[in-house]
C-alpha cells in the first residue's frame, strides 16, 4: 500500500475494516454487494447513523453504514496538531448567509467514520425533561413526540455504552443511575468555575463527559492530553468510531468510508430502493429494503432534497415543505478573562466543569429555553483565532496577548435557540466536486436567542469578575445544529414520525439531530444516541409485527 | 501532654517491667486509643485476659511476628508515599516524613525479626513511636488538603485529594511496632497490657480496625476506578470478613485454635501480593503501559499499596499465635 492515509483510498475494503485500538491492525468485516438488497443502507455514521448501525446490525438486521469521512485508526491517524486535524471537520464548501451566518466546518461538523463525536468535546448531557413537552410545560416552540421517560430509558443504555464518567450524584433534574464511570480529576480551569459559581451561589457539577476515568476494554484511562477537540490519540474518548462501530462490526454490518452519498433513489411504489453513492473513484449504486439519512442538519436536507424525482418534486419526506426549515444551532456565546494564578487551561478536556443552573431554573429569566455553560480549554491555534476575531488583535498585540495563555480562563454557553422557518438549508445552483449541489444555511438569530444569550454574557461576566477575572471579553460563537427534519405527531407540521420514520415515504428514515424539534441548551450527542437506540429498538419491534412494509400515515 | 510523655512513650521505662505495663493516668491520656473511646467501650479497660501468661520464647516469636507486619506495612507506606508525593512534587517540605519515618520503621522492624533476645530495644520503640506520630500527623494533613479543596469533602475531592486513609498505614505499623516491643519486654508469667487491653486482645483489635480501614480505602479506590475489574471486589469483600474474625478475637479473648480465622488471614496475607501483581497489570493498561512507566506508575494503580493488607494479616496470625500457644500451658 502507497499511502494509507485514510483519506486517498477507503481502508474498509477486502473483508476487513481498521482496527481503531491497535496500530496497523485490521478486524474482519462482513460485506455486502450492492447487488444485495440489505436490509438497511445508513447514510453518515456519526452518533445517529453509526449507533442505529450497531443497534440494527445487532438485532439481525444486515446492514450497510456509509460515510463521505475517512476510517481512521486514533493511535496513529491523530496528530498533536491543530492544523493536521483539520482533517477530522467537513471543509465542503457552503454558502452562508442570513444575518448571523454560521461559521460551518468545525465544532459542528464532522467528515469521519464516527462523524463529529471523533472529535466532539465528549459532554454527554441529558435533556431536561420538561423540553420534550417544551410548549405544554414550558410555554415555547413545540412537544416533542417522544416522553422524556423513555428517553431517561435510552439515555441510560448510551450513558452505559459509552462508559460515561460522570458525578456520582448529579444535582439537576429527576433521579438517574449512577454514571458508569466517576468524575474525573478537576482540572484548574473546571476548578475556576466551581469556585466562581460557589461564590455566585449557583450549583456545579463535574461535566459527565465520554472519555474514561478507568480502563475499558483496550481503552486507556484519559491522560489528560488536552487534544480533546482535534481527536483522541489514546482512545481514551469514547467516540461512536471506537463504541458503538467495533460492536456492529461484530454484529456483521458493513462500514463503507470514503462513500460520498448524491441521491436516493425512488421506486414505482413509493418507496426507496437504494442510493447513489460515489466511493474509489466510481459512481455505484446501493440496493436496500430502508434507507436511513444520518447526515446531520445540512446534509440530511442537503440529501433529501436533491433526490427530488417526479414523484416528490420538492424533494423526499418534504410534503410538509418542513425539510431544511427550523435550522436551530445552539448559541455559544463565551466570555474570557486574565487571572493570577496559572491555569494551563489545554490540559485535560476543557469543559470538566459545568453548570446547568440557567437550565433548570425558570424564574429571572427574560426569555425562554436555556443555557448551560462549561469551562473552558481553547488550543493555541483557536485562540489566537479568537483573539484575531473577537478582539481583532494582530502582530504585535497579539504576540503580547498570547503570551497570557497560561493564564487565561473562560466560561461558555450552550444555548437553547429558538426554531424558526425561515432559518434554514436549501440547494444552490452551484455545483460542488462531486457534481452535488452546494446547500445555502441560513441563519439569524431571533429575538428570543438574543435575550437569552445576552442575559447569559451578562451573568458569566458577572461570575468572571467574581471569580478574579479581569481584562474580559465576550466571542459570539455557534457550535452544534439540528431541526431541519423535525419530528412529530402531525405529517403536516413534521417530516418523521418519533420513530425517525419518514410520513411520506415508509421506508426512509431520519436519525440524527435534524430531527430534533426543539436543541435545548445542552450539547445534543447524547440525545441523539439515545434517539438512535430508541429507533433502533422501535424498528426491531416493528418488523416483529410486519410494520415495516406497511405505511405508517394516518388514514 | 504530660511532662513524662516522650520518656513513657519511647519505652524508657520498660527496664522497670513491672512498672511501665501497669500503665498510669497520665499514659493513657497520651497513648492509650482506649481512653479516646466512648465511656462504655472503655470498659474495654476491665476487660479481662483469657490467656495464660505465655513463656519468654513464645514471646520473642510473636513479636518477631509482629515486627515483621510492621515492617511490612512501614514498606508498603514507604514505596506509596514516595511515588505520590514525587508525584505532589513534594510540594511541601513535611511529605519528606512518612519517607524518612517508614524507613526507619523498617530498619527497626528488620532489627526486630532479626532479634532473638527477649531484651527491647529503645531505638526500635522510638522508631516505631515516630511512624505512629507521624502518621497520625499525616492523616490531619490529608484531611485538611481535601477540606481546603472547593467543593470540600465531596467524593471528585475524596477521590483526587489527598488518601485520606494512607497515613493510617504508618499510625499501623507504628502501633503494631510499639506492641512488638511490650510483647517482648514482658517480664515470664506477666499478661501485660496495651493499650488499657489484655495485649492479645488488644493487637487483635488493632489488626481488625486497620484491616477494616485499609478495606475502606480499597474499596473508596476501587469505587473511583468504577470496580472496572472484577477481581477488585477481592479486597473490599475478604478483608473485611477478616477483620470481622479479628474483632470476634477481640471481644472473646479465649486461647483456642482458630482455624477459620487463621485461613482468612493467610488469604488476606495473600492478597496482599496478589494485588500488588493485578496493580502491575492495571499499569500497564494505562497509555503507553509499561514503556511509558514513569508515568503509567504514578498515573495507574499504586503498585505497593496491597501489602499493607500483607502486613496487617501478618500481625493478626501472630495474635492467633500467641492465643494457641497460651492455650498450651
Amino acid at each position: 500500500m502507497a499511502t494509507d492515509d485514510g483519506m486517498t483510498a477507503p481502508r474498509a475494503v477486502s473483508g476487513q475494516a481498521p482496527d481503531v485500538f491497535r496500530r496497523g491492525a485490521w478486524v474482519p468485516m462482513r460485506q455486502y454487494p450492492d447487488s444485495e438488497e440489505v436490509d438497511f443502507v445508513i447514510v453518515g455514521t456519526g452518533a445517529g447513523g453509526g449507533t442505529l448501525a450497531c443497534k440494527l446490525a445487532e438485532h439481525g438486521f444486515s446492514v450497510v453504514a456509509m460515510d463521505a469521512g475517512p476510517y481512521w485508526r486514533p493511535l496513529e491517524d491523530f496528530a498533536s496538531d491543530e492544523a493536521e486535524q483539520q482533517k477530522l471537520y467537513w471543509r465542503d464548501e457552503r454558502i452562508v448567509d442570513g444575518d448571523n451566518p454560521i461559521d460551518m466546518g468545525g465544532n459542528n461538523s464532522g467528515k469521519s467514520v464516527g462523524g463529529s463525536t471523533v472529535h466532539f468535546a465528549m459532554v454527554s448531557l441529558r435533556f431536561r425533561p420538561e423540553w420534550f413537552k417544551a410548549r405544554t410545560k414550558l410555554g415555547y416552540a413545540v412537544d416533542w413526540p417522544i416522553d422524556w421517560r423513555e428517553m431517561w430509558h435510552y439515555y441510560t443504555e448510551v450513558e452505559q455504552a459509552l462508559a460515561i464518567s460522570g458525578p456520582v450524584s448529579y444535582p439537576w433534574g429527576p433521579h438517574r443511575p449512577r454514571y458508569p464511570r466517576r468524575p474525573h480529576p478537576m482540572s484548574a480551569a473546571g476548578e475556576f468555575l466551581a469556585s466562581s459559581a460557589e461564590k455566585m451561589g449557583i450549583g456545579w457539577s463535574s461535566t459527565p463527559i465520554a472519555t474514561l476515568s478507568a480502563p475499558r476494554g483496550l481503552a486507556p484511562p484519559c491522560v489528560y492530553r488536552g487534544f480533546c477537540v482535534i481527536g483522541c490519540s489514546t482512545n481514551a474518548k469514547q467516540s461512536v468510531l471506537n463504541t458503538w462501530l467495533p460492536r456492529a462490526l461484530d454484529a456483521n454490518a458493513e462500514i463503507r468510508d470514503l462513500a460520498m452519498v448524491s441521491r436516493i433513489e425512488m421506486g414505482s411504489r413509493g418507496l426507496a430502493t437504494g442510493v447513489h453513492y460515489y466511493r474509489d473513484g466510481r459512481w455505484r449504486f446501493q440496493k436496500a429494503k430502508n434507507v436511513v439519512v444520518a447526515g446531520y442538519a445540512v446534509e440530511t436536507p442537503r440529501l433529501l432534497l436533491n433526490s427530488a424525482c417526479a414523484q416528490f418534486p420538492d424533494g423526499l419526506a418534504n410534503s410538509s415543505g418542513l425539510v431544511g426549515k427550523n435550522l436551530m444551532p445552539q448559541s455559544n456565546h463565551g466570555v474570557y478573562g486574565l487571572v493570577d494564578q496559572e491555569i494551563r487551561w489545554y490540559k485535560a478536556p476543557p469543559s470538566l466543569s459545568i453548570t446547568e443552573h440557567w437550565n433548570y431554573t425558570d424564574t429571572g429569566k427574560d426569555f425562554f429555553g436555556g443555557y448551560a455553560y462549561m469551562s473552558q480549554g481553547p488550543l493555541p491555534t483557536a485562540w489566537a483565532g479568537s483573539l484575531t476575531s473577537s478582539r481583532g488583535l494582530w502582530g504585535e498585540k497579539l504576540v503580547r496577548e498570547m503570551e497570557k495563555y497560561n493564564h487565561q480562563v473562560g466560561l461558555k454557553i450552550v444555548g437553547e435557540v429558538l426554531p424558526q422557518e425561515k432559518n434554514q438549508v436549501t440547494l444552490t445552483d452551484e455545483k460542488d466536486a462531486y457534481g452535488i449541489p452546494i446547500p445555502r444555511i441560513t441563519f439569524s438569530y431571533g429575538e428570543n436567542d438574543k435575550r437569552l444569550y445576552e442575559h447569559a454574557v451578562r451573568f458569566m461576566s458577572q461570575q468572571m469578575e467574581v471569580g478574579g477575572a479581569r481584562d474580559l471579553f465576550v466571542e459570539s460563537d455557534t457550535a452544534h445544529l439540528g431541526g431541519t427534519a423535525k419530528m412529530g405527531d402531525d405529517p403536516r407540521t413534521s417530516v418523521v414520525n418519533a420513530d425517525c420514520r419518514s410520513w411520506d415515504i415508509p421506508n426512509l428514515w431520519v436519525c440524527d439531530g435534524s430531527v430534533f424539534p426543539t436543541v435545548g441548551g445542552v450539547n445534543p450527542s447524547l440525545t441523539i444516541q439515545a434517539i438512535a437506540c430508541r429507533t433502533g429498538d422501535r424498528i426491531a419491534e416493528m418488523a416483529r409485527r410486519g410494520e415495516l412494509t406497511r405505511r405508517t400515515t394516518p388514514a | 501532654m504530660p511532662p513524662d510523655f516522650w520518656r513513657r512513650l519511647t519505652g524508657t521505662r520498660t527496664r522497670e517491667p513491672s512498672r511501665a505495663l501497669t500503665l498510669t493516668a497520665p499514659d493513657r491520656e497520651s497513648i492509650d486509643l482506649a481512653s479516646y473511646l466512648p465511656a462504655r467501650l472503655r470498659k474495654l479497660d476491665t476487660l479481662p485476659e483469657r490467656a495464660a501468661p505465655l513463656d519468654a520464647q513464645t514471646r520473642v516469636e510473636v513479636a518477631r511476628g509482629m515486627n515483621r507486619g510492621a515492617g511490612v506495612l512501614a514498606g508498603s507506606v514507604l514505596f506509596d508515599s514516595a511515588i505520590e508525593h514525587y508525584r505532589g512534587g513534594f510540594h511541601n517540605p513535611a511529605m519528606f516524613f512518612p519517607l524518612v519515618s517508614s524507613t526507619l520503621s523498617i530498619i527497626a522492624s528488620a532489627s526486630g525479626v532479626g532479634d532473638n533476645t527477649p531484651s527491647v530495644r529503645r531505638e526500635r520503640h522510638v522508631a516505631y513511636a515516630a511512624a505512629a506520630a507521624t502518621g497520625f500527623a499525616g492523616l490531619a494533613f490529608h484531611a485538611y488538603n481535601v477540606g481546603k479543596r472547593t467543593g470540600g469533602f465531596s467524593w471528585t475531592n475524596v477521590f483526587y485529594g489527598a488518601p485520606l486513609g494512607a497515613p493510617a498505614a504508618l499510625v499501623l505499623s507504628g502501633l503494631l511496632g510499639v506492641a512488638a516491643e511490650r510483647v517482648r519486654d514482658a517480664a515470664p508469667g506477666q499478661r501485660p497490657r496495651l493499650y488499657g487491653m489484655p495485649e492479645s486482645r488488644a493487637i487483635a483489635a488493632v489488626t481488625s480496625a486497620g484491616l477494616a480501614g485499609t478495606a475502606a480505602e480499597a474499596a473508596l479506590l476501587h469505587f473511583r476506578g468504577a470496580f472496572q475489574d472484577p477481581f477488585m471486589y477481592l479486597p473490599v469483600t475478604i478483608p473485611p470478613v477478616t477483620a470481622a474474625m479479628m474483632a470476634a478475637v477481640a471481644v472473646d479473648g479465649r486461647p483456642r485454635k482458630r482455624p477459620v480465622t487463621r485461613f482468612l488471614l493467610r488469604l488476606t496475607a495473600f492478597l496482599g501480593f496478589a494485588g500488588t501483581g493485578f496493580h502491575i497489570i492495571g499499569v500497564h493498561r494505562n497509555m503507553g503501559g509499561w514503556k511509558n512507566w514513569t508515568q503509567n506508575i504514578q498515573n495507574g494503580p499504586p503498585i505497593p499499596a496491597p501489602p499493607s493488607f500483607t502486613g496487617l494479616a501478618l500481625a493478626g496470625l501472630s495474635v492467633l499465635k500467641m492465643l494457641e500457644r497460651s492455650r498450651r500451658e
